[in-house]
C-alpha cells in the first residue's frame, strides 16, 4: 500500500440536527485517480469542502500528504488545487488577469505566472477569449478556467467538484488527457461527478457516499465483484457497468417501484 | 403524486396577453407565496432575524424622514397657494423630481432584490413581466419619500384651496407615475450600457468630463467674484452683476422648464387656478405623454430582456484578442496581486467609481454653502476644510465596511489560498487607504480652489484627524466585512440589495468617528486653542492604529469562525 495522499478518520459534519456526513474514514493513495460518488445530497460536496478547508468538520481528522490538515495549514494549501462548487471565479477580471491573480496568490514569480498563464489559456482553448471578462464566459468556459486556476501552481493533490459539468466533448477529452498526465507524474486526484462513464474510464478507485455515510470503498474491480456476488442470478463473469454497481449499492432499484407519471406526454 | 397523476386531461391555462388573466393571476399568487416563504425562511437564522430588524429600523427611519419631507413639502405648497404664488410651485416640483432620482441611486432598497430574468423560463406574458418589474422593489426609499412628499403637497394645496383637490390629485398621480417609470428606465438603461465594455468606457468618459466641467466652472466664478471678497465696494457691483445674470438665466430656464414634467405638473395647477380648462387639459395630457414616454423607454429595455437578450461581450477574435495584457503593478506576491485585482475591479465598476467620486465633487457644492452670506456659514468658515474632507470620504462606506462583498463566489479562494486571511485584508486596506487619502486630497484641493488657501493649523488638524479616521474606519470595516458581509453586484448601479444591518452599523460608526472629530474641534475652539486638536487627534490616531493592528491579527480567527456565514452570504447560488 502506497503513501496516503488523503486520509480521513471519522469525518463528520452536522448542520444543526442534520448530519450531512457521518463518520467517513477513507484513504486515497498518492498517484491515485479517486472517484467520490453519491446521489444528490449524499454529502459529496460537504466532504470535499471539509477536505479543502472550506468547511470545518464537526468531528474527525484529515491528513493530506501525511500531515494533519486544517484550514490554517497554509503550507499544505500550497500542495493542493481545488475546483470548488460554484467555481469561485472573479467575474470582473479577464481570463488572463484571473490566472495571473491566482498564480501570484500561490506565491509564483512573475515569469512563471506569465508562462503558465499562456500555456494554460492555449491548452484550454481560451487564448482567443483572454480579454473577455469572466462574467461573459459560457458555463463550460468558466469550468475550463476554474480548472486552469486549480492547476496553475502545480498541485500534488487536486480536488475536483463536478469539473466536467457543462464542458463540451472535445474539451472534456482534452481535460481527461491533462488529468491522466498529472496522475502519471505522481499527482493525486479526488474527483466527484455524476458522469459515471468518466469515473469508470479515469478512476482506479471509487468510494460511494449515501445519506452521509460511506457505503462502498475500493477499486472498481473489487466493487464489481462484490456487487456481482450479492446479486441473485448474476454470474461473476458478467461485467457490470459502474452505473449498475452504483445503482445497486445506493439501492435505487431496491425500493418501491417508481410511480409512472401518466400525465407526461 | 396522486394529485399529479389524477388529471391527465387537465387543460393548461391559456397564455394570453392580459395583465390579469387567470394564468397571470395564478403566477402573481405563486410569486407572492414564494416571496413570503423566502421571508419566513429568513428567520431561521439569527443573522436573518437581525437583518429583518435592521430593515425594519431603516424603514421606520426613512418613513420618518419621508413624513418630514411630506410635511415640509405640504407646508411649502400650502404657503405658496395661500399667497397666490402658484407659479413658484414649479421649484418644489423640480426639487421633488431631483430628489426622487438622486435618492434611488444613493440608497439601497428595503427589499431583497430579485432577478426577474429567472422568471423567463415560465409562460409569463410581457405585460406581467413589465408589471412585476414595477412591483418588485417598489417600496424603495425614493418611491417612499417621493410618494409621501406628493401626499404632503396634495394635502397642503387642498387645505389652502379645496377646489383644486381633484386637479392636484390628477397632476400628482401623473407626476409620481412619471418619476417611478423614469427611475426604473434610467437604471435599466444604465445596466444595459454598463454591461458592454465600449459603452461602459463612453459612460465613464462622460462622467469624467462632467466632473472636470464642474471644476472648470470654479475658476470662472472665482475670477468674477472671489477676489472681490475683501473689497466691499467692488463686491457689491459684482454681486449686482451676478444677480442680474442669474435672473436672466432663471427667466430662460423658467420658459424651458414649463415644457418638462415638473413644470407641467405646476402648469396643470396654475391653469386650473386661472380656470383655463384647455390649457389645464393640455398640460395634463402632455404630462401623461411624458409618463407614457418614460414607460415606453422602460418597456423597450424590458422587451429586450424579455426576449432573452444577452449583454455579454461578443467573442473577441484576431490578434488583438491574443495580445497579452500588461501588468498594472510590477512585483509579485499576494499583496501586490490582491491590490492589482482590486484596481482592475475598480476600473470596471462604475458603481464603485461613482460612489467614490461623487462626494468629492459634491464638495464643490458644499463649499459654496460656506461662501454664501449666511451667518452660520461665516461662523464656521475656517473649519470648512475638515467638514468638506470628511464629507468627501462618505463614498468609502461600502468599500471599507463590506470589503469582501465584491468577491462573490471567489470568497472561497480566500480560504483556499495558502495565505492568512489577514494578508488579503491588509492588501485591501492598503488599497482602500490609498484611495481614501487620494479622495481626501481631492476634496481638500476642491475646497481650497473654491474657498482659498486654508489656515495652516486647520490643514494640520484635518491631516491629524485623517490619521485617526482612516485606521479607525479600516479596523471597524474589517470586522463588519467579516461579520456582516453582503454580496455586491458590481455590474449594477443603484438598487443593490445591501445589508441594512451592515448599513446601520457602519453609519453609526462613521457618525461616531465624525462626532469624535467634531467634539475635539469644538472643545479646542471653545478654549481658544484650536492647535490643541492636532496632538489630541494624533493620540487618537495611535489608538486607532493599534486597534487596526489588533483586528488584523485576529482576522483569521474571526474569519474562520464565521466561514460558513461568509460562504453562505457571498458564494450562495442565487
Amino acid at each position: 500500500m502506497g503513501t496516503a495522499a488523503i486520509q480521513t478518520y471519522g469525518l463528520t459534519r452536522r448542520f444543526g440536527e442534520m448530519t450531512a456526513v457521518e463518520n467517513v474514514t477513507l484513504r486515497v493513495t498518492q498517484g491515485q485517480f479517486f472517484g467520490f460518488l453519491g446521489p444528490n445530497g449524499a454529502g459529496k460536496s460537504t466532504t470535499i469542502k471539509m477536505l479543502t478547508g472550506l468547511l470545518e468538520p464537526s468531528a474527525g481528522t484529515i491528513e493530506i500528504l501525511g500531515r494533519p490538515f486544517s484550514a490554517a495549514a497554509l503550507d499544505l494549501k500550497r500542495e493542493i488545487g481545488v475546483v470548488p462548487e460554484g467555481m469561485a471565479l472573479l467575474g470582473r477580471l479577464t481570463a488572463s488577469e484571473y490566472l495571473r491573480f491566482v498564480g501570484r496568490m500561490y506565491g509564483l514569480d512573475r515569469e512563471t505566472v506569465t508562462r503558465r498563464t499562456e500555456e494554460l489559456l492555449e491548452f484550454m482553448q481560451l487564448a482567443n477569449e483572454r480579454r473577455k471578462m469572466v462574467t461573459d464566459f459560457s458555463h463550460g468556459m468558466q469550468k475550463k478556467l476554474a480548472l486552469a486556476a486549480a492547476v496553475i501552481h502545480g498541485p500534488k493533490v487536486l480536488f475536483l467538484d463536478e469539473p466536467f459539468e457543462g464542458v463540451d466533448a472535445v474539451a472534456a477529452g482534452m481535460l481527461k488527457t491533462m488529468l491522466q498526465g498529472m496522475i502519471q507524474r505522481g499527482a493525486t486526484i479526488f474527483l466527484t461527478t455524476h458522469v459515471l462513464e468518466i469515473v469508470e474510464r479515469l478512476c482506479s478507485h471509487v468510494a460511494i457516499i449515501h445519506q452521509g455515510r460511506l457505503v462502498a470503498n475500493g477499486s472498481i474491480e473489487d466493487l464489481r465483484a462484490g456487487v456481482a456476488s450479492s446479486l441473485p442470478g448474476t454470474e461473476t463473469s458478467q461485467r457490470l457497468t459502474l452505473e449498475e454497481i452504483f445503482l445497486s449499492i445506493v439501492g435505487a432499484n431496491g425500493g418501491e417501484p417508481v410511480q409512472e407519471l401518466s400525465w407526461l406526454t | 403524486m396522486a394529485d399529479l397523476v389524477a388529471a391527465p386531461d387537465q387543460r393548461p391555462l391559456p397564455t394570453g396577453a392580459g395583465l390579469f388573466n387567470r394564468l397571470a393571476r395564478k403566477q402573481y399568487v405563486a410569486l407572492a407565496l414564494m416571496r413570503s416563504n423566502a421571508f419566513a425562511n429568513s428567520f431561521r437564522t439569527g443573522s436573518g432575524a437581525f437583518e429583518f430588524g435592521a430593515r425594519a429600523i431603516s424603514f421606520f427611519v426613512y418613513s420618518v424622514i419621508g413624513i418630514g419631507l411630506g410635511i415640509g413639502a405640504g407646508a411649502a405648497a400650502y404657503s405658496l397657494v395661500s399667497n397666490h404664488e402658484l407659479h413658484l410651485l414649479a421649484i418644489e416640483f423640480w426639487v421633488l423630481f431631483l430628489l426622487w432620482q438622486a435618492i434611488s441611486i444613493v440608497l439601497a432598497s428595503f427589499l431583497e432584490q430579485f432577478d426577474l430574468g429567472s422568471l423567463l423560463r415560465f409562460p409569463i406574458n410581457f405585460g406581467s413581466f413589465f408589471l412585476l418589474h414595477l412591483v418588485f422593489g417598489f417600496l424603495d426609499v425614493s418611491t417612499l419619500a417621493g410618494s409621501l412628499s406628493c401626499a404632503g403637497v396634495l394635502i397642503g394645496i387642498s387645505l389652502a384651496r379645496p377646489d383644486l383637490f381633484g386637479t392636484t390629485l390628477a397632476a400628482l398621480i401623473g407626476f409620481a407615475a412619471f418619476n417611478i417609470f423614469l427611475v426604473r428606465a434610467i437604471f435599466a438603461w444604465l445596466d444595459r450600457w454598463l454591461a458592454k465594455r465600449r459603452s461602459r468606457e463612453i459612460v465613464s468618459a462622460v462622467f469624467l468630463v462632467s466632473m472636470l466641467s464642474l471644476q472648470l466652472l470654479n475658476p470662472v466664478l472665482r475670477d468674477e467674484t472671489w477676489h472681490e471678497r475683501d473689497h466691499p465696494h467692488r463686491r457689491s457691483a459684482a454681486a449686482q452683476k451676478m444677480t442680474g445674470d442669474a435672473e436672466s438665466l432663471l427667466g430662460k430656464a423658467a420658459a424651458w422648464q414649463s415644457w418638462l414634467p415638473p413644470g407641467l405638473a405646476n402648469a396643470v395647477l396654475e391653469s386650473a387656478d386661472q380656470h383655463d380648462t384647455p390649457l389645464e387639459a393640455g398640460a395634463l395630457g402632455l404630462l401623461c405623454i411624458y409618463t407614457l414616454g418614460a414607460a415606453g423607454l422602460l418597456g423597450i429595455r424590458l422587451r429586450a430582456v424579455y426576449r432573452g437578450e444577452s449583454l455579454g461581450e461578443a467573442p473577441s477574435t484576431g490578434q488583438d484578442a491574443k495580445r497579452e495584457q500588461p501588468w498594472l503593478i510590477v512585483g509579485h506576491g499576494p499583496i501586490v496581486a490582491e491590490i492589482e485585482k482590486e484596481l482592475i475591479t475598480l476600473f470596471r465598476s462604475m458603481t464603485q467609481i461613482y460612489a467614490i467620486c461623487v462626494p468629492p465633487i459634491m464638495v464643490v457644492i458644499i463649499a459654496s454653502l460656506f461662501r454664501s452670506g449666511a451667518p452660520f456659514a461665516r461662523h464656521v468658515f475656517h473649519l470648512a476644510l475638515p467638514v468638506c474632507v470628511a464629507y468627501g470620504l462618505l463614498g468609502f462606506t461600502q468599500l471599507i465596511y463590506n470589503s469582501l462583498g465584491a468577491e462573490g463566489r471567489a470568497i472561497q479562494m480566500v480560504f483556499l489560498f495558502p495565505l492568512p486571511v489577514r494578508t488579503i485584508l491588509l492588501a485591501k486596506n492598503l488599497f482602500h487607504g490609498a484611495l481614501y487619502l487620494l479622495a481626501a486630497l481631492l476634496a481638500g484641493l476642491f475646497t481650497t480652489l473654491r474657498l482659498g488657501r486654508p489656515d495652516p493649523d486647520v490643514v494640520a488638524i484635518t491631516a491629524a484627524w485623517l490619521l485617526f479616521a482612516l485606521p479607525a474606519n479600516l479596523a471597524a470595516g474589517n470586522v463588519l466585512s467579516i461579520v456582516m458581509p453582503y454580496r455586491i453586484n458590481l455590474g449594477r448601479i443603484g438598487r443593490q440589495s445591501g445589508s441594512q444591518a451592515n448599513a446601520l452599523l457602519s453609519m453609526l460608526i462613521q457618525t461616531t468617528i465624525l462626532g469624535a472629530g467634531a467634539s475635539v474641534m469644538s472643545f479646542c475652539t471653545f478654549w481658544g486653542r484650536i492647535w490643541l486638536a492636532v496632538p489630541i487627534f494624533l493620540a487618537m490616531a495611535i489608538v486607532a492604529v493599534l486597534g487596526w493592528v489588533v483586528v488584523l491579527s485576529k482576522a483569521d480567527a474571526l474569519a474562520y469562525s464565521r466561514r460558513d456565514l461568509l460562504l453562505e452570504k457571498l458564494a450562495r447560488v442565487e
